[in-house]
């Protein structure tokens, strides 16, 4: 492959072209109640030439690996027609790499069959765990990407990315009243990640059922406590998109917003960017763009710091490459995303957070979260009250929603132990979703919360 | 042709199979930052077969056109642990007459595309200097093969095009963002109206208003009504009420809504994005009613899931979801319900949709793009607002449909609606 993809890029004509090949062999079984769903495998073969003249960009993607001097040579040409300045590009050292995969349980050599033993196994228990279960939906996926970089500077890379996950979720119904349980695990890991779950599905059998009984939350301000799953959630949407420089790099009044050095959370704030994590999901060598990955802080004791770089954003603002440029596939040019981002403990025990608040939630797991950079949103899965100072009942619809900058000086008390949870899904931007992130943080506490929900 | 043998390879296994062949091009100039940012082509293959083999359903796709023993081989050995087959596939039938392709959109050329971009972006600096802009325009077109078993075979050729504007707007910690855009089948886009659109959600935006916590009167914008689209969209899917995680399951005939809300799932709309002659599994795309004058017609099927349901299939195959919707317009021009409202919010976009338990209708949403109304007038863009509540409660509570549907995006045509009261909280 190397030989083909470097005579195409001789014919090349602009300042700079790379081209990235993906070969994707994936499989997926999928129960709703109590049938089978869905059952299969498929590949997928296709890549993508970026070429870059006078700053402009042209890109070509393509299934058909037939042609790839044609190819080259249409991104030159697109890219010629895009460009009327000087191109700013950082230089990075030329790299040639290979990175196997290390799985201790293959999942390419597991069979069909016994990936949908595993799964109905979990559905089972779901099923039977209450006469009040309407539903189930229990899926598995797994993807094993291969993937060839070469580019115009002499670097070449052949990089193999596993991931693999199972989401397990239960409704379950009361007349009008349905209500979701679930849980879910994922990595850049083998397939042992995803057996021996029966109390995670069991978990979110229960959750569904106890849900029923739960009340909405009451809309308005709290205290709250996140736990770490959720704190990886606001780690990543609250701040972690601000800190993207494409987002910055052209934009005079983000820049302004953004400068390094502004005080941005308390002294006791710490979030880090990094891509170096073994068997996350946001972790890989190399970046998208040839990059080694590297552990960026973005802030440190409150003060930005630091920002997430692709080549071209970094020589524009004059700082050093990060490692962040990814692409969440071969149909896409790599853009400036994150890695596996955390919050970095601090010194409180959970007694320590509860034990002085006498109106409060408690925010468990995430179903999800949005920005507009600025605002931000994340649902909790499920909450329960905090009221003078011990954990109280179960609450269900709990969404936090808020201002980042009001909210970062907001926290006022990080628990001692970072978790990472292996969490699925990924993150959208661009266009391009869902790309594996890896989340996680401590226990973290914040004043003055705006929660939605109706009021009484 | 390669679906003729991917058939005829799998047969001699299978009972039943169909399989496809889709190859597209695209081509789109895209601008950052106020400036034209890249230009991409893209060529694309998809290759797919499911069959029934023994009762059981096996499927598998992949993008390399030679690699048909491997699809083929992939689907039979799925087979061997799939889901039973609750269908047979299904023998050639006339579909309807439904444009869907548009010779003009393949004469656009790279250099018309970045004029078109240019042209949105002038006119939205003219309004606006400060603001910094994005935009985008792209074509497509696709040709399509499908094939199966028991007789049905055709080709389909589909073009596509699209343009769009965004912007934002920054003063000092503000961060606004506001834009347009529109695709469908069809070459005929005026990029002009979309950068006069998105202008117009600018300038409504000029001030930030003040909006107090509590239940007030609500209009959704037809974007905004895709707050209420999501609940529906599950709810009315086929599987869903099979499996009863939908709430309308056994509510087949009953009132669910306003006696004036009405929408159905219409594929036979010219160039719309959702519309063609078949659905994914050969069958003729029909129109169908989902609510009508509050009550629920109909649910949406695809072969299998009305086999197990006992159901005669919709035509929304595969998958049980909606091709086009398209709401009812009633009787109220959307003046009229602005200048009505003595204190109520205006909702154009929202951030977390979907994020808590959707299927069930309950919703709680950051208003993203927003304005509040006062005394009949809208005086500006609300901030950090949350808006909550349920949508078959609220579909229940309408005041007032506008009497003009329009497009938000290719495939919902809706008017905007006033719903008498949601709970908003505000910081």
């Amino acid at each position: 492959m190397r030989e083909r993809m470097e005579k195409a890029l001789r014919k090349g004509d602009a300042e700079y072209t790379e081209i990235r090949i993906e070969s994707v062999t994936s499989s997926w079984v999928n129960f709703r109640g109590e049938d089978l769903d869905s059952i299969g495998s498929s590949k997928t073969l296709g890549g993508i030439v970026r070429a870059l003249v006078k700053g402009g960009w042209g890109y070509a993607t393509f299934n058909d690996l037939s042609d790839l001097e044609t190819r080259v040579r249409e991104a030159c040409e697109s890219a010629r027609l895009v460009g009327k300045e000087e191109s700013t590009f950082a230089e990075v050292e030329t790299v040639v790499d290979e990175i196997p995969a290390t799985l201790e349980k293959d999942f390419r050599q597991i069979s069909l069959s016994e990936k949908r033993s595993v799964i109905e196994e979990y559905n089972k228990i779901i099923l039977g765990y209450h006469d009040k279960i309407e539903t189930s939906n229990v899926g598995y996926r797994d993807s094993f990407r291969k993937v060839w970089y070469s580019n115009s500077e002499g670097s070449y890379i052949q990089d193999e990315r596993p991931d693999i996950g199972v989401g397990i979720s239960a409704t379950a119904r009361e007349d009008d009243n349905v209500q979701r349980g679930f849980e879910n695990v994922a990595g850049g890991a083998g397939f042992q990640i995803i057996e021996g779950l029966q109390e995670k599905a069991e978990a979110a059998a229960r959750r569904s059922v106890d849900l029923l009984s739960a009340s909405p939350v009451t809309g308005g301000k709290y205290t709250i406590i996140i736990n770490p799953r959720l704190a990886g959630v606001f780690a990543h949407e609250a701040f972690g998109h601000l800190s993207e420089s494409d987002l910055v790099y052209e934009n005079e009044r983000m820049k302004e917003l953004m400068v390094l050095g502004k005080r941005l959370g308390p002294d006791i704030l710490n979030i880090i960017d990094d891509g170096t994590i073994m068997a996350q999901r946001g972790t890989h060598r190399y970046d998208d763009e040839g990059v080694k990955t590297r552990k960026n802080y973005l802030i440190k004791d409150g003060i930005l710091v630091g920002r997430l770089h692709s080549r071209e954003t970094a020589a524009k603002m004059g700082e050093k490459p990060t490692g962040n440029a990814r692409a969440v596939g071969y149909q896409h040019q790599p853009i400036v995303r994150m890695t596996n981002t955390y919050i970095d403990k601090g010194d409180a025990t959970f007694e320590d957070m509860i034990k002085d608040v006498g109106l409060g939630l408690y925010a468990i797991d995430m179903v999800g979260g949005q920005t507009s950079m600025e605002m931000f949103t994340f649902s909790a899965a499920y909450g329960y009250m905090v009221r003078d100072g011990k954990i109280a009942e179960l609450v269900r619809d709990v969404v936090l929603t808020g201002n980042v900058f009001e909210t970062l000086m907001n926290i006022d008390t990080i628990g001692d132990t970072v978790e990472l949870p292996p969490v699925g899904g990924g993150c959208g931007k661009g266009g391009q979703s869902p790309l594996p992130v890896g989340l996680g943080g401590p226990y973290v506490r914040i004043q003055n919360v705006v929660v939605g929900g109706r009021q009484q | 042709m390669i679906v003729n043998r991917l058939i005829e390879k799998v047969m001699r296994k299978a009972q039943g199979a169909q399989a496809y062949l889709e190859q597209s091009e695209s081509t789109n100039v895209s601008f950052e930052n106020d400036k034209l940012k890249s230009v991409r082509s893209s060529q694309s293959t998809g290759m797919g077969v499911k069959v029934i083999v023994d009762g059981k359903i096996g499927s598998s796709h992949t993008t390399d056109i030679d690699d048909v023993d491997g699809v083929v081989g992939r689907a039979l050995e799925a087979a061997e642990f799939g889901s039973p087959a609750h269908f047979r596939f299904p023998s050639p039938q006339e579909g309807p007459d439904v444009k869907v392709y548009d010779g003009a959109v393949l004469r656009v050329t790279k250099e018309e595309m970045v004029r078109i971009g240019e042209e949105m972006m002038t006119l939205v600096k003219g309004y606006n200097p400060d603001i910094l802009l994005s935009a985008e325009a792209g074509r497509g077109v696709s040709k399509s093969h499908f094939v199966n078993s028991a007789g049905i075979e055709f080709l389909t050729e589909t073009t596509s095009f699209a343009a769009g504007v965004n912007g934002q707007w920054i003063r000092g910690t503000d961060i606004l963002w506001a834009g347009h855009g529109f695709g469908w089948k069809k070459r005929e886009i005026d990029h002009v109206e979309i950068a006069k659109k998105a202008i117009e959600l600018f300038k409504m935006a000029e001030r930030i208003a003040q909006i107090r916590s509590g239940d007030m009167p609500v209009i959704f914008t037809p974007e905004g009504m895709n707050v209420f689209l999501l609940a529906l969209r599950l709810g009315f899917n086929g599987k869903n009420v099979f499996l009863g995680s939908s709430p309308l399951a056994g509510k087949l005939g009953e009132k669910i809504s306003d006696d004036t809300f009405a929408i159905i799932d219409n594929p036979l709309l010219d160039y719309a994005s959702g519309s063609g002659t078949y659905d994914g599994e050969g069958v003729p795309h029909q129109v169908t009613p989902l609510i009508e004058y509050g009550i629920v017609k109909n649910f949406l099927y695809d072969l299998d899931t009305a086999g197990r349901a006992g159901k005669k299939t919709t035509g929304n195959g595969v998958g049980c979801n909606p091709t086009n919707l398209v709401i009812k317009e009633g009787g109220t021009p959307y003046e009229e319900m602005v200048k009505n409202t003595k204190e109520g919010l205006l909702v154009h976009d929202v951030l977390g949709l979907g994020q808590g338990n959707p299927i069930s209708g309950e919703f709680s949403v950051n208003v993203q793009l927003g304005y509040k109304i006062e005394n009949g007038e809208i005086v500006g863009r609300v901030k950090d607002v949350m808006l909550a509540g349920n949508t078959y409660e609220a579909l229940k509570r309408i005041v007032a449909i506008g009497d003009k549907a329009e497009w938000a995006g290719g495939s919902l045509l809706a008017p905007p609606i006033q719903i008498a009261r949601l709970s908003v909280v505000a910081k």
